[in-house]
């Protein structure tokens, strides 16, 4: 019975993971990662730790996978366009090369059979919110108040990178891309000793004033 | 028959696998990213089966600090992805490979 469970949490896990990587909208990769962690929480209550499967539905599906939909949906990603495959030659070479991971991997598995850790019955209540509770405020104080740090300087980093100027002052703004050209260098219809400026917003409008159409290319 | 404990590694070792595939072979930031948390999420999975296993509660612990700090780079990580976004108008990797905003 718990193998069956196994079988059916761990093959909605491995088709949800590679979901994530085959699909091209970034949107329908998250979604896929959203079932990921949802059959991992469903294997750690069969690995009896229950609190570790709240906190890893709680923590991982909910805040962290919204905060990534979030910035999907603010910063409107397009789909990645296919691309033509370089080195084509190494693909045999990884064919062959990935078959013999495999192979070791495969003799590993049976040979290790021998070893075996069979389960006990769970009674020392461990992975129940006490036992984790009190081990992470006796023995492990010190990851914990590490820990604490560490959100500190997340918190200040997040803040410090998303702010619109990033690391200069407050008040300067600068918008990246733009250029100021005298007129004389994009007009040539205007006097020599014209210098009156001329503006541009984004670097692509630039480019059109200069006549210039591969400027993404270059750099 | 119950599940092994060589079950699970290997569940997790796939994982990982699939996971260093998405970061090798994927071109946007994001799902890169999305990638990153597959892999963490691998090594979890490793840490509650031993955890488990071997009636341990230390291994349960180290999963807590690891979804904190998972946490904490996704603030962080969501925050340069943003900041590069801003300065390139767009989340290709091969677009921001001169290190410099």
């Amino acid at each position: 019975m718990l193998a069956l469970l196994f079988i059916l949490f761990s093959g909605l896990a491995i088709g949800c993971a590679l979901a994530v990587v085959a699909q091209r909208n970034p949107l329908y990769s998250a979604i896929s990662l959203v079932g990921v962690f949802i059959s991992l929480a469903c294997l750690y209550v069969m690995l009896a730790a229950p609190f570790i499967a709240a906190v890893q539905v709680i923590v991982y599906a909910g805040a962290i996978m919204v905060l990534v939909v979030f910035v999907i949906m603010l910063l409107n990603v397009e789909e990645e366009q296919r691309r033509r495959t370089r080195l084509r030659f190494l693909v045999p070479v990884a064919i062959v090369l990935s078959a013999i991971l495999i192979a070791e991997v495969a003799f590993i598995l049976v040979t290790v059979q021998e070893f075996r850790v069979s389960p006990t019955a769970n009674t020392s209540g461990v992975g129940l919110t006490h036992s984790i509770g009190t081990q992470l405020f006796t023995r492990y104080l010190l990851p914990f108040e590490i820990t604490s740090i560490l959100l500190l300087m997340a918190i200040v980093g997040a803040m410090t990178l998303a702010r619109r100027g990033g690391l200069l002052s407050p008040t300067a703004r600068v918008i990246p891309g733009s250029q100021l050209f005298p007129r004389s260098l994009v007009d040539p219809n205007a006097a020599p000793d014209d210098l009156r400026a001329v503006e541009t917003e984004s670097s692509e409008e630039a480019a059109r004033l200069l006549g210039i159409t591969d400027f993404r290319k270059r750099e | 028959m119950e599940p092994q404990l060589s079950w699970y590694l290997a569940l997790s070792a796939i994982l990982f696998t699939i996971g260093v595939t998405g970061v090798i072979i994927k071109r946007n930031v994001i799902a890169m990213f999305m990638c990153i948390e597959l892999m963490l999420n691998a090594v979890n999975l490793t840490f509650v089966a031993f955890a488990s296993f071997f009636q341990d509660v230390t291994g349960q612990l180290f999963v807590f600090i690891v979804m904190t700090v998972a946490a904490a780079e996704a603030a962080v990580g969501l925050g340069i992805i943003i900041a590069i976004f801003r300065n390139r108008e767009s989340l290709d990797v091969d677009d921001a490979s001169i290190l410099k905003l």
